[in-house]
């Protein structure tokens, strides 16, 4: 199993969740979240004055998939939220050792 | 019959006051001159006065003689002093002088001691507050003779809340003070039956407090009422016995005059001393009432805060619910009163309200302009007013103003996000925007600035009421809260531009939110396209709040700091966007808005003559000025030849003005407007200065005149026009105008004082360069900036000021050349700038 955590433009977050479901994902979480990336945040100007703005908003998705549909699912994430400009986000795929339904307490294969 | 003169029935003034005394002699004789004799005595003097007012050609010439204090109550004693107030109706000439000596000299021949006063009616125009005791005597003005009508003018002028509260004030000072001269205690072993604690004075006080405060305040009182009137009668027949024995105004129960009146008032005793000690015991109990109905009045009397409102323990109270209950354009009074002195609407203010409601319709609540100031007022953001409208809308009130809103009341609708009913979430909206208006909160201070810098916050706050009420339907309910609304601004008969700002906000409340969270605000087109939907920075101000409280009273969790950060940075683009770019968007002959504005034109004017002066003027300036204002632009425009300057002032509403001028592009025009404004002493708040590539000018200031100068001069409006003309033709030279006030200029008016700001841009705009300035508002800066602009060989093209509060926020757009300005010439003008600007620190 995978843990596929996708940082994406929040305005995409609808794209990436129809892409998602197209290759039968329903469980996600989204969350919101704040950081930065190479975009390094910009230089607003409010009034003459410069604030710098070093965390921008995004957004998070997370999934975990079984290995083998991993590829697709990074495919789909990153065809969904490009815009070809900085500040497109990341996705990251890390490893999922063991996995638990709360209600049953079944561990998931 | 004449008094004044012996009569064949021998009448005379001295027979006629002689036989009143006698008779009240008579009665204190028997320890009996209390209230009844008092009133007759009162009464007897009252038809000699008539007698000698007529005699003195009184009837004949306006003029009114009002008994007053004591006399007024009708309770004059044997010796005191007659006290009247001798009212004209107009200026006092010498023939009035003549019926004043014909009138009063009689009464001093015949050793009656007047205390007099004359007055003309329009002295009641202003409060005397240099003499509280003639305030309180006129509380108990009684008209003796004249005209009746001029008494009642006399009365609607004087009682107002603002005199009551102002006597009441001063009464309860003297109280202190004169209970301070007896060591503040009423068992006195010799009492004057006037003066001390216990005694007449504060009897009579108490009713007044009574009398200022709620009619009904002593009815509620520890003491019954018949109580305090017999310890009344008590004290005026003691009263009554010592001006018999002294001869004279005296009014100390001595221990030599305590015997004598123990036995005229038949106390029963073998001794004097058991006799006295009865009257004294007596007057003790009496004067204890007295006290404690004085020191309960004292403690529960409302304070009077309006128009038969009083402030009490419990909250805004009406003085007289029957009154109230008749007058529901009273009742948004108490709201505002509330809000004012930070309390509650009392529960019984409350059920008063909601036991009558259903009797009235909307219009009844805001019958006239005043009344739906009123009810704008009231709903201006600060703390209180969530509270105050939740009452309303608990006592059925809010649903009876606002029918509208009443659709909505309770009404549930089942989403995944709301937490509250339709009604109770609008009403949190308004809590969260109250909230952000008194917030300290570090992080929520940019958008309490940006509530500050609103004009009109009452504006937000009405769509923020109406935003929701086409929930009580289930489709598209902006449409319909729009529909809804349409009759709540047609009701409020809200100026046109207000109308349409408030209805804007109503119909697009969800917009920014869906661009803020679901559009790529990083994509400068979905900015573009958003600020031109919003159109002006007012608007924008607005709806960003609007979303944000909207958002807020979601649920607790719905508004996130992420979330408002998106809000924030939304709102900071375009802002931008409004403030820098618009110079580049130039108005097209398929202008959307241009259709309507050609096909509405009043018959004197043109398409052709419409066209022509708009072309190449901002996008902006048709969302800027209504359809009538763009049309007396036009006007002012018409005809206009190079040197000639057309002008034009009014005013806008009570506080501020506006002036509008057009010519042929004139270097320094700005700076010269400015000077002219500010040589008049006039505050300039908003402006917009713009250009059209035939070399067309059109400034429009708006400014407050504070030293009221066009107020107060009748010519004052042509003399200002004419100097404007003047200046901006060259005929005259600003410098010396200003020369009288350069003390004043560039003073800060002495708010919290902050380092300005200047910055100069190339990227914003495609055509100018630039420049935003913030600083201390003060009178002449924008002059100041202006000649420092010109002085660096700069054009200004369009120029933005706005304030808010203290600070000056203006955006110049300026060229030099016809170009933007190089990197250089930037650097030099913001450093002369900031010199000028820091020298006014």
């Amino acid at each position: 199993m995978k843990l596929i955590k996708c940082i994406i433009r929040p305005n995409k977050v609808d794209e990436v969740k129809d892409a998602l479901a197209k290759l039968n994902i329903a469980g996600m979480t989204v969350t919101e979240v704040r950081g930065h990336g190479k975009q390094k945040g910009h230089t607003a100007i409010y009034r003459g004055k410069e604030y710098n703005v070093s965390l921008l908003p995004k957004m998070e998705v997370e999934v975990v998939v079984p290995d083998n549909m991993a590829d697709d699912v990074v495919k789909a994430v990153v065809q969904a939220a490009r815009t070809g400009e900085i500040g497109d986000g990341r996705v990251f795929v890390l490893p999922v050792l063991e996995s638990y339904r709360i209600r049953t307490g079944e561990k998931e294969s | 019959m004449s008094l004044t003169q012996p009569s064949p029935g021998g009448s005379t003034l001295v027979a006629a006051f002689d036989a009143a005394r006698t008779e009240l002699e008579a009665d204190a004789l028997r320890g009996a001159a209390g209230r009844a004799s008092l009133e007759r005595f009162s009464d007897r003097i009252d038809a000699m006065l008539r007698q000698l007012f007529a005699d003195a050609g009184g009837n004949e010439r306006s003029v009114d003689v009002i008994a007053l204090g004591g006399y007024g109550r009708r309770h004059l004693c044997l010796q005191s002093d007659i006290d009247l107030l001798v009212l004209f109706e107009r200026a006092i000439d010498a023939d009035d002088e003549r019926f004043l000596r014909a009138f009063l000299h009689p009464l001093w021949d015949i050793g009656v001691v007047i205390g007099h006063q004359v007055r003309e009616l329009d002295d009641f125009k202003r409060l005397e507050t240099n003499n509280a005791e003639f305030l309180l005597a006129l509380l108990d003005a009684r008209p003796v003779a004249g005209i009746r009508s001029l008494f009642d003018r006399f009365r609607t002028r004087f009682h107002t809340a603002s005199t009551h509260a102002y006597i009441l004030k001063s009464l309860l000072e003297l109280i202190d003070r004169r209970h301070a001269a007896f060591n503040a205690t009423l068992y006195q072993l010799e009492p004057d039956v006037k003066e001390a604690p216990g005694a007449l004075r504060d009897l009579t006080a108490t009713r007044t407090i009574g009398m200022l405060t709620d009619p009904l305040l002593l009815r509620r009182g520890p003491a019954d009422p018949a109580r305090v009137d017999q310890a009344e009668d008590f004290l005026l027949r003691v009263r009554s016995t010592l001006h018999l024995g002294a001869g004279r105004n005296q009014n100390v129960l001595s221990h030599e005059m305590q015997e004598r009146t123990a036995d005229l008032l038949g106390y029963p005793g073998a001794e004097p001393r058991q006799r006295v000690e009865r009257l004294m015991s007596d007057y003790f109990r009496h004067a204890r009432v007295v006290t404690r109905s004085l020191d309960w009045a004292r403690k529960s009397a409302p304070v009077p805060v309006g128009p038969n409102l009083g402030l009490s323990r419990d909250g805004i109270r009406f003085l007289d619910p029957v009154v109230a209950a008749r007058n529901p354009a009273t009742w948004l009074g108490a709201f505002q009163a509330a809000i004012d002195h930070g309390t509650d609407v009392s529960d019984e203010a409350l059920s008063c309200i909601q036991q009558h409601v259903d009797r009235y319709r909307a219009d009844d609540f805001f019958p006239d302009a005043a009344d739906r100031q009123t009810l704008l007022r009231l709903l201006t953001p600060r703390a209180g007013l969530y509270a105050r409208l939740s009452e309303m809308h608990d006592c059925g009130l809010l649903g009876r103003v606002f029918p509208e809103f009443q659709a909505i009341s309770w009404r549930v609708v089942r989403d995944f996000y709301h937490k509250y009913t339709v009604d109770e979430h609008t009403l949190l909206t308004i809590r969260n925007l109250e909230r952000i208006a008194e917030t300290t909160a570090p992080e929520r201070l940019r958008f309490r600035n940006v509530l500050a810098a609103v004009a009109e916050p009452q504006l937000l706050v009405l769509a923020l009421l109406l935003h929701d009420v086409g929930k009580w339907r289930d489709d598209d309910h902006a449409v319909e809260s729009v529909r809804m609304a349409i009759d709540v601004v047609d009701r409020l008969q809200l100026r046109g531009d207000a109308r349409e700002t408030v209805l804007f906000l109503i119909r697009h409340h969800l917009q920014m939110s869906l661009v803020a969270f679901r559009r790529d605000t990083e994509d400068p087109d979905v900015v573009k396209t958003f600020a031109a939907f919003i159109g002006t920075e007012e608007r924008l101000k607005m709806l960003a709040l609007m979303t944000l409280v909207d958002v807020e009273a979601v649920s607790p969790e719905t508004l996130t700091p992420w979330k408002e950060e998106l809000i924030w940075r939304l709102y900071v683009d375009t802002y931008n966007h409004l403030t820098q770019r618009y110079g580049d968007e130039l108005i097209e002959r398929n202008q959307a808005g241009l259709d309507e504005l050609l096909k509405q034109r009043p018959d004197d004017l043109s398409t052709v003559e419409i066209t022509r002066f708009l072309e190449g003027l901002p996008q902006r300036y048709l969302q800027l000025f209504s359809r009538d204002a763009i049309y007396r632009h036009v006007r002012l425009a018409r005809d206009i030849h190079p040197d000639e300057v057309h002008l034009s002032l009014e005013r806008s509403d009570s506080a501020i003005w506006t002036v509008a001028v057009t010519t042929l592009d004139k270097p320094v025009l700005f700076s010269n407007i400015c000077g002219v404004l500010s040589s008049f002493g006039m505050n300039i708040i908003r402006g917009h200065a713009l250009t059209n590539p035939n070399g067309l000018v059109l400034d429009v200031f708006q400014f407050t005149d504070d030293e009221r100068f066009l107020e107060l001069n009748a010519e004052g409006h042509q003399q200002l026009l004419h100097v404007l003309e003047d200046v901006v033709s060259g005929r005259s030279d600003v410098t010396s105008l200003l020369r009288g006030r350069e003390q004043g200029v560039l003073h800060a008016k002495g708010a919290q004082r902050f380092a300005p700001v200047v910055r100069a841009d190339n990227e914003a705009s495609g055509r100018y360069t630039i420049l935003d300035i913030v600083a201390n508002n003060a009178l002449g800066l924008l002059y100041r900036i202006s000649r420092v602009i010109s002085r660096q060989g700069c054009d200004v093209d369009l120029v933005l000021i706005a304030t808010e509060g203290e600070k000056a926020i203006d955006v110049f757009h300026i060229t030099k050349g016809g170009s933007k300005l190089t990197e250089a010439e930037q650097q030099a003008l913001t450093s002369d700038l900031l010199r000028t600007l820091e020298g006014s620190l």
